[in-house]
């Protein structure tokens, strides 16, 4: 079974020393726990500006960058244009309204959503960071736009369920969704389809989730699913 | 080896979130899936409401599965009858020791109300399981190691190794000072990282395997302690051996065996 996490950071972080703070670091912690690959967002476009920084991605075959954009008006965000994010057509991007101070509805951003929901480009937002009212009033706004959920956490999974009941784009990353029994129930709830394994590591555990993998309660098929296929379904340029 | 023992748990629904399996019978079946032998579990009724109905929900679970199950009492530093309930209680079959939620109750670890729970555990011989919360007014390590200092017969468990990963190394530190005060690991902000610091800090003698189950899911706390890069001895003693020393004779028999 292929095992792909979708969602990593690379690079140094705030407040720990941590291994994955090169490539090469990075690398060993996936071989140390079994995982084929992984979609990396370089902690200097998460820490950072993207306005002002954008770092190199990251250079191995089995990583794929996830860069930080920020859509602002001309000269404040980055890239100066939703334009520029299509034609480089990531398999992913990633975006961090409150962090970076931006309106994830107002009518800046929303032109760039509509561009990246027509190249079927997704959006990964950090519950915590955006909350999920927020991601709900994105996926109404723009029904097109694919939702990736990051790190939603283990106490709000009425509020999850709810979610990706109401709008078919959103999926959900399943690194900390560590209540008993929740990725089984929400598995159930929406199906396996929507459920991405990822860690948010090194900020996040990454061997707890891995383990779990490997000993949840589901049909291998659905497995197969969360442990990678739903990433791949989720970033595929056609339509299934 | 030693057993894989839950030094953590609990059982039942709580107020704050949804918890998607509450019951001890998926608990004890995911446990066997994966090779948890036994648990210590509180009642969430008695953490969140009600001591003494909660706690009987625990032994009446503990009596239905003796060889799985043990209770931590909560201890209610608010019920001017706690330490004689708890008295009755501390005898009754699967008792492992007793559980204080300073943050729930709105207690500081420190207050004098816990003086007589604390001298009833002293003198039962059993170890005291106490949340613990970085910077909480209640249950900061520093006020627990406090706690260990009044009470040096007592082993007290540092219930989530202190919770926030900015103060894990401190709380490492004082469980490394102290020698009856450990460090129980259980948490969702805990990584394999954090751990492997602990217990080159603390020693892995002191460090507890805890999961938080119901709240927490057992397969994710169990995977951080077998992915750790620690040495077989001391994932041995995390996982179990440590347990089996501080409970002795309150185990399930069949544990008490196999250590």
């Amino acid at each position: 079974m292929r095992i792909f996490d979708a969602h990593r950071l690379l690079g140094p972080v705030p407040g720990d020393d941590v291994p994955s703070a090169d490539v090469a670091g990075l690398l060993a912690e996936l071989d140390h726990l079994g995982v084929d690959g992984a979609a990396v967002t370089p902690s200097e476009g998460l820490y950072g500006d993207p306005a002002y920084q954008q770092p190199a991605p990251a250079a191995d075959e089995r990583l794929v960058s996830v860069p930080v954009i920020l859509p602002a008006v001309a000269g404040a965000g980055w890239p100066d244009d939703p334009g520029v994010v299509v034609a480089h057509a990531p398999a992913m991007v990633r975006a961090c309204p409150v962090r970076h101070r931006f309106a994830l509805t107002g009518p800046v951003a929303l032109r760039w959503w509509h561009e990246l929901a027509a190249a079927r480009i997704p959006v990964a937002l950090d519950a915590g960071e955006t909350g999920l009212d927020r991601v709900h009033a994105l996926a109404a706004a723009v029904p097109g736009l694919r939702i990736l959920v990051l790190s939603p956490g283990y106490r709000s999974l009425r509020e999850l369920a709810e979610l990706v009941a109401e709008h078919p784009g959103v999926h959900v990353e399943t690194g900390t969704l560590v209540a008993a029994g929740a990725i089984e129930w929400l598995a159930r709830q929406a199906g396996a389809h929507r459920l991405v394994f990822g860690t948010g590591a090194p900020v996040w555990d990454d061997a707890g989730p891995r383990f779990q993998l490997d000993h949840l309660r589901l049909p291998a098929a659905d497995v197969e699913l969360i442990a990678a296929g739903s990433f791949d379904a989720l970033t595929a340029r056609v339509t299934t | 080896m030693s057993p894989v023992i839950d030094a953590h748990g609990h059982v039942g629904a709580w107020a704050d979130f949804f918890v998607p399996e509450p019951d001890a019978d998926w608990l004890l079946a995911t446990n066997a899936a994966i090779g948890i032998d036994a648990v210590g579990v509180s009642h969430l009724v008695a953490v969140g409401r009600d001591t003494v109905a909660g706690n009987e929900l625990a032994l009446a679970e503990a009596q239905r599965h003796p060889d799985r199950i043990g209770v931590w009492l909560v201890a209610d530093p608010h019920r001017r009858d706690a330490a004689a309930v708890l008295r009755d209680q501390l005898d009754r079959p699967g008792v492992w020791g007793l559980k204080l939620h300073p943050d729930t109750h709105l207690c500081a670890a420190t207050d004098p109300r816990y003086e007589p729970l604390l001298e009833l555990a002293a003198a039962a011989g059993v170890p005291v399981l106490s949340h613990g919360q970085t910077h909480s007014p209640y249950s900061d390590p520093g006020d627990l190691a406090e706690l260990a200092r009044r009470h040096l017969d007592v082993p007290l468990l540092l219930g989530h190794a202190g919770l926030w990963p900015e103060g894990f190394d401190r709380a490492a530190r004082l469980a490394a000072e102290r020698p009856n005060l450990y460090l129980e690991i259980c948490g969702s902000r805990l990584t394999t990282r954090w751990l492997e610091r602990m217990v080159a800090t603390a020693g892995a003698d002191r460090v507890l395997f805890g999961t938080d189950a119901c709240f927490l899911d057992p397969r994710p706390g169990l995977g951080k302690v077998r992915l750790a890069r620690l040495s077989e001895a001391d994932r041995s003693l995390v996982l179990g051996g440590n347990a089996v020393r501080l409970l002795g004779p309150r185990l399930p028999t069949a544990l008490q065996e196999t250590s």
